[in-house]
């Protein structure tokens, strides 16, 4: 390899270029920083210096090899996509950085509306159907959706689950949607924090084995999200 | 054999197959990526699981002019991987570590071009160990640790300015020292 000289400026504009290529900026800074970028020529050109650096850190990582089930899950999924027409998407949600805010309203606060099926008018009644030409045992389950004119169906397939979002809208600048699961008693957090595109779109893995799950659920937290939901659900998606 | 790039046209066309073909060129390292952030096994699985579906829905966004597949996808992969890490220091502090060590099964050098990039990965794995150890330590600790520079700074009961100055500084050296690494091997 050559040794050419990078061109790195000096610290400029609070010495952000390279907590941002490691992504060790803060959610507030990551934001700022990025807006920054538009006007500043001299950070650009650090970052696409620094960047490349960034880009082969992973080569440091001890080599495995990825679980063969994994592979099994995402081609499925990638090919019940197929499937049922999705189409390409945006999205690309990314959880927020800052820690958790202390939380306030509990599951008791809505948890009569799980019961009544009371959400608002835009609510769409869950209904279990096997995807059209889907392969056995992939299940797509239109959920319950609070906001008027959005719609949100859960997909589920060799014990794994997926959200597929549209139409919804943009949290507040400092919440998130955080995706929750249901077994038995209160409905248990998870890592899912996301934002939706412009158009209202997302699409979210529900972390983890669905085994056991009755109702897989979504509401708008605070930035880091939340152990216990603050908010009303917005999405309910009943498994069983 | 089809380069990335190719491939990528394909996938771009919804084309399941070539997009089977990435992933197995790309599966070890993503994993590899996420395992030595999490530290568990179910966590990368998660991790790497929902980097390829977003990868795959968002493919009409890969411009080739900004990277390699490789680095695209193994950037979303450490995105997902910080995402994760964050939400989980918040809520579960002191985690144990995946118990399952014996999970890691070393990836076997399978071709000509793993044994470059085994190659690649020392001659990284140099420039980091050329550093001083306090600007070694802050890139670990934020590019494995997905730790903030506040974070950070907070731990070593060092200045947030002094933590990203050895950021910087670390960063600049390796890439002197690597030449261009956007060169070797993807």
């Amino acid at each position: 390899m050559s040794a050419e000289e990078p061109h790195i400026e000096p610290q400029l504009c609070g010495d952000s270029a390279a907590p941002y290529v490691l992504r060790a900026l803060t959610e507030e800074e990551h934001v700022a920083f990025l807006e920054h970028l538009d006007s500043c020529a001299v950070c650009r050109e650090e970052v696409a210096a620094l960047q490349v650096v960034a880009g082969a850190l992973p080569a440091l990582a001890p080599q495995l090899s990825a679980p063969p089930e994994l592979k099994q899950n995402v081609m499925a999924s990638v090919r019940e996509d197929l499937r049922s027409g999705a189409q390409l998407s945006g999205v690309e949600s990314r959880a927020p950085l800052r820690s958790m805010r202390r939380p306030a309203l509990a599951w008791l606060q809505w948890r009569p509306l799980l019961a009544s099926g009371a959400l608002a008018a835009a609510v769409v009644l869950a209904v279990i159907v096997l995807s059209s030409g889907g392969r056995a045992g992939t299940r797509v389950i239109s959920a319950e959706v609070t906001p008027r004119g959005a719609s949100a169906s859960l997909r589920v397939s060799g014990g794994r689950a997926q959200l597929d979002i549209s139409g919804m809208p943009q949290t507040a600048p400092q919440r998130v949607y955080e995706v929750w699961v249901k077994r038995s008693g209160a409905p248990q957090p998870t890592d899912a924090l996301f934002r939706v595109t412009a158009s209202g779109d997302a699409t979210v893995g529900v972390p983890g084995s669905v085994d056991g799950v009755k109702v897989i659920m979504v509401t708008a937290e605070p930035l880091g999200g939340s152990k216990v939901p603050t908010s009303s659900p917005v999405i309910i998606a009943h498994l069983s | 054999m089809l380069a990335d790039e190719e491939l990528m046209q394909l996938v771009y066309r919804s084309n399941a197959d070539a997009f089977e073909v990435i992933y197995d060129r790309h599966a070890d390292a993503a994993f590899s990526l996420a395992y030595r952030m999490c530290a568990q096994r179910a966590l990368a699985e998660d991790v790497v699981q929902e980097a390829f579906l977003s990868l795959w829905r968002s493919r009409a966004r890969y411009d080739r002019n900004r990277g390699s597949v490789r680095t695209w996808v193994l950037g979303i992969v450490h995105n997902r991987a910080i995402d994760a890490l964050r939400r989980r220091a918040v809520r579960d502090r002191g985690v144990v570590d995946d118990e399952g060590l014996q999970e890691r099964i070393a990836a076997p050098e399978r071709t000509d071009l793993d044994v470059a990039r085994r190659e690649d990965a020392r001659e990284i794995r140099d420039a980091l160990d050329e550093l001083p150890d306090e600007q070694s330590r802050v890139i670990e600790l934020a590019y494995f640790g997905g730790l903030t520079h506040v974070q950070i700074a907070s731990m070593l009961d060092t200045p947030v300015g002094t933590i990203k100055g050895r950021m910087r500084l670390g960063l600049a050296k390796m890439r002197m020292a690597l030449g261009d690494p956007a060169e070797m091997v993807q």
